[in-house]
């Protein structure tokens, strides 16, 4: 009978005691840890890009007359801050928050409400109206273009092309 | 490097068989009539001796009204991919079985049958993947089926097997040597096991069907690091390679080698994981606290360079997400060090208890002619005598820059698999000392590239348990098809043959010996009754 | 059933069932009983049946292979029965919350069992991909009553 398995008793001595006495110690979590998101409701324009770039889905645009809801809930995030990569105003940040277990389902959500913006024209609901304003911000369009929704914008530019080429009387009859 | 004079051998084959070939990189396609199939199965896979790797089902009738097969081989000694097709008629699909001469192939071709409703000639069919009460004409990889069509369920258990001759175990699914759900049937005569029966494919979520409807290029990489907890980035990278092989992108050399350090804090982590196992499944815990706290400082490691402690979600096609700087590459080193005095004092203690010895040497023998007819792969194979390892034969990220050895051992019990995982680990160590020493500078994202449709890729990754295997069809914004071939699913079938005529005491160690990663396997379920039948014995092979 | 609750809180033993997740979550379970992390502490105890079972740790979304089993094993758990849905599968579903093969999380499973008269007295979310140890022994001392949960419902208005 050989003696050494014994040895292992020298490393555990070695080593000591390893243990992390969480949640009365502090856990070692490196600077990079990857924990929930934090959406800034004062940045956020709903525009939608996190929701098309979210893999599971756990961040929705939930659409109603008057208004348009991000919604996210941290039950389904796969924390790959895929949302963080792709925001167009830098309103999603990540945190380093792991501790998040709860007994009611829906602690787990996170709304942000965004007042939802409609055509001049014919009154259907189109996008926020932070869209708009950044829209307008961005790119220099005129204000009948951008507060129409895309059927109106269609329409008319269907009738400017036409007014041009046949003549506005024409068109009337 | 691929061998170019091994290209000739292909060429002649494919004139003699009426079939078209056309080259590509180091992978040769192959499109033959379905009459010749067998034949030309059977010259490369006894004659040529390549690994059979894996065949797919593909609903092409959007494009050209026709179902088509694939036959999957690598060449490993020339180091080429060899793509074998053929096209099956849109009403009927019916192909010939080429099970008699590729035994490897059993289990991929009932798949296409369960998913895309291919028929196959020539040998015995039964039900595979899908739950026993799924409806029988519901193909869910056909392109008429919507990904998220639920049919209702039958909750009501199974009866297990029952035997006149011998007693039989049910192993399983929920069993506390098991960490995932999988059954096994075994069939024993006092205590030595006579036969197995298994089911599995309990892991069936539906990953394929997924990537082509609801996801993007870029969204699949999250989606195939959870194919696997264990190996996940395996297949992040794997994927990240086929299509950007396919779609011809140039990725940036730094990126390779991030992609090649984390394959290889991977593999680290894995098989330290498994020994730990295998020291708790002989009864020598101590061993198994041991491994897991040496561990530990892989996966802090891990989150280090890349954000989380598992599923690390770093890889994009094009490229990776964290770069590792100077002070990251500086930590990582010292980690390493510690590591590998920590790691080789418990080994050496570890290995010399005497239960664990006389438990491991002699059982679960696999012979070298069966592993070789089966295909198997990773440290099953090369335990048993095959020198295989797709890192040296079929080059890919950055390990062209790195030299290191492949352990092979002769005998094929439990302790040469155990032997070779211990030895690679210490490779490993050496493989990312050279590789964050060679670290070039350099971008690590590509930016402006577009991926065209109507593309093939093939990748082979080498996964801590193998060769790991993606195909992939490109579509618009998402792949037309993608089949992913962990290689569990090849080490399955192996099982059989080592767990006959063992005591039953053995049957954990067994199972646990080829590290079964079931939710990789994904797919196999042998579906039986629950009738009562007579068990006879068949061959294996 | 408060008698019995307050018994419950000395120590905890766990049944691990695994539905059909990758694995990562349940590597991590076995990772909390590991030296660095140490759940023996609390006195957490993987037992192999689920009749012994206190509270059962729940990973994977559940695939439709499995559900009958899922079902069976939940059943054999004696009252009071506290089911904890590890991570985004069990939580919500994962990022397969809605293919063909997987019923879509633990609020779906619930819906089942309350048709077929199991009664589950408390369910715990702990959201994580895979969820570290530490958030799974802040868990524990959540239902033990060490700590207080942190994670509330947050709605804000644009403007």
């Amino acid at each position: 009978m050989s003696i050494k398995p014994v040895k292992l008793v020298i490393i555990a001595g070695k080593e000591g005691r390893v243990t992390v006495k969480y949640p009365f110690q502090e856990p070692i979590v490196t600077s990079e840890f990857r924990g929930e998101i934090e959406i800034d409701p004062a940045k956020c324009i709903g525009c939608g890009a996190c929701v098309r770039a979210c893999p599971p889905n756990a961040l929705e645009l939930l659409e109603s007359e008057k208004e348009v809801i991000l919604r996210y809930f941290v039950g389904r995030c796969i924390f790959c801050w895929r949302c963080v990569d792709v925001c167009p105003v830098s309103a999603i940040k990540g945190t380093k928050n792991f501790e998040l277990a709860t007994d009611k389902l829906t602690d787990l959500y996170t709304l942000v409400v965004h007042t939802r913006a409609i055509c001049e024209l014919c009154g259907t609901p189109a996008e926020t109206v932070r869209v708009r304003r950044y829209v307008t911000e961005k790119v220099p369009i005129s204000e009948e273009y951008v507060n129409t929704c895309p059927t109106c914008r269609k329409k008319q530019f269907v009738e400017k092309v036409a007014t041009r080429m046949v003549g506005f009387s024409e068109l009337k009859k | 490097m691929p061998d170019p004079e091994a290209v000739t051998k292909y060429i002649e084959l494919a004139g003699k068989n009426s079939g078209i070939i056309h080259i590509e990189g180091d992978t040769v396609h192959i499109t033959v009539p379905p009459s010749n199939l067998v034949d030309v199965a059977d010259i490369v896979f006894n004659k040529y001796n390549c690994s059979f790797r894996v065949c797919a089902g593909i609903d092409e009738r959007p494009l050209n009204g026709h179902f088509s097969l694939v036959h999957l081989f690598t060449d490993d000694k020339a180091g080429y991919y060899v793509v074998i097709k053929t096209y099956l008629s849109g009403d009927s699909p019916v192909a010939p079985s080429i099970v008699s001469a590729v035994p490897a192939a059993n289990w991929c071709e009932m798949e296409a049958r369960d998913l895309v409703g291919i028929e196959f000639r020539g040998r015995e069919v039964y039900r595979l993947v899908l739950p026993p009460w799924w409806p029988s004409n519901l193909y869910p990889l056909r392109k008429d089926v919507p990904y998220n069509y639920r049919p209702e369920p039958r909750i009501e258990s199974e009866k297990i097997g029952s035997s006149v001759e011998y007693g039989v175990i049910p192993l399983g699914p929920y069993h506390p040597t098991l960490h995932e759900p999988e059954y096994f049937e075994l069939y024993v005569e006092g205590e030595r096991i006579v036969d197995v029966k298994y089911r599995g494919f309990h892991v069936h979520r539906g990953i394929e069907k997924l990537a082509e409807s609801r996801m993007s290029y870029q969204q699949i990489n999250f989606l195939a690091e959870r194919i696997c907890g264990i190996c996940g980035f395996v297949h992040s990278t794997c994927y990240a390679l086929a299509v950007e092989k396919a779609a011809k992108l140039d990725v940036p050399e730094r990126a390779q080698f991030i992609r090649s350090v984390v394959l290889e804090v991977e593999r680290l982590h894995s098989h330290l994981l498994w020994l730990g196992v295998a020291f708790h499944l002989l009864g020598y815990d101590a061993g198994f606290m041991h491994m897991w706290r040496a561990r530990e400082r892989v996966m802090w490691l891990a989150e280090l360079l890349t954000g989380s402690r598992k599923t690390y979600g770093i890889n994009l096609v094009g490229g990776v997400r964290r770069d590792i700087n100077e002070d990251k590459r500086q930590k990582a080193l010292e980690a390493l060090r510690e590591l590998h005095k920590d790691f080789k004092s418990v080994i050496e203690v570890a290995l010399s208890v005497p239960q664990v010895k006389k438990r491991l040497s002699g059982t679960g023998v696999l012979p070298r002619e069966d592993a070789i007819k089966l295909s198997v792969e990773g440290p099953t194979a090369r335990a048993s005598g095959i020198n295989k390892d797709a890192r040296r034969d079929l080059p890919y990220a950055a390990y062209k820059y790195a030299s290191f050895r492949v352990p092979v051992y002769s005998e094929g019990d439990n302790l040469a698999r155990a032997l070779v995982r211990i030895d690679e680990i210490f490779e490993s160590m050496s493989i990312i000392e050279q590789l964050l020493d060679k670290l070039p500078s350099g971008p690590i994202l590509l930016s402006d590239f577009e991926i065209p449709d109507g593309r093939v890729g093939v990748q082979v990754v080498e996964a801590p348990r193998g060769g790991d295997i993606h195909y992939i069809v490109t579509g618009r914004g998402a792949p037309y098809r993608w089949r992913v071939r962990a290689p569990t699913y090849a080490n399955i079938p192996a099982l059989r043959v080592m767990l006959r005529d063992q005591p039953l005491a053995d049957a954990p160690i067994t199972i646990a010996s080829i590290d079964p990663c079931f939710s990789c396997t994904d797919r196999v379920v042998v579906v039986r009754d629950g009738k009562v039948e007579k068990i006879k014995l068949t061959p294996v092979v | 059933m408060s008698l019995k609750s307050s018994i419950l809180k000395k120590s905890i033993w766990v049944f691990h069932l695994n539905t059909g997740s990758c694995n990562a979550c349940d590597i991590e379970i076995l990772d909390a009983l590991t030296p660095y992390h140490d759940a023996e502490r609390f006195g957490v105890k993987l037992v192999v049946s689920p009749r012994h079972a206190d509270v059962i740790l729940l990973t994977g979304p559940i695939t439709a292979e499995s559900l009958p089993k899922v079902i069976n094993a939940i059943e054999a758990a004696p009252r009071p029965r506290i089911i904890v849905a590890l991570g985004s599968c069990g939580s919500g579903g994962g990022i397969w919350h809605d293919t063909y093969s997987t019923i879509g999380g633990v609020n779906e499973l619930l819906k089942i069992l309350k048709d077929r008269g199991i009664e589950v007295d408390a369910v715990y979310y702990v959201p994580g991909c895979p969820i570290r140890p530490e958030a799974l022994l802040y868990a524990v001392a959540l239902i033990k009553g060490i700590v207080s949960k942190k994670r509330e419902m947050k709605i804000y208005k644009a403007e």
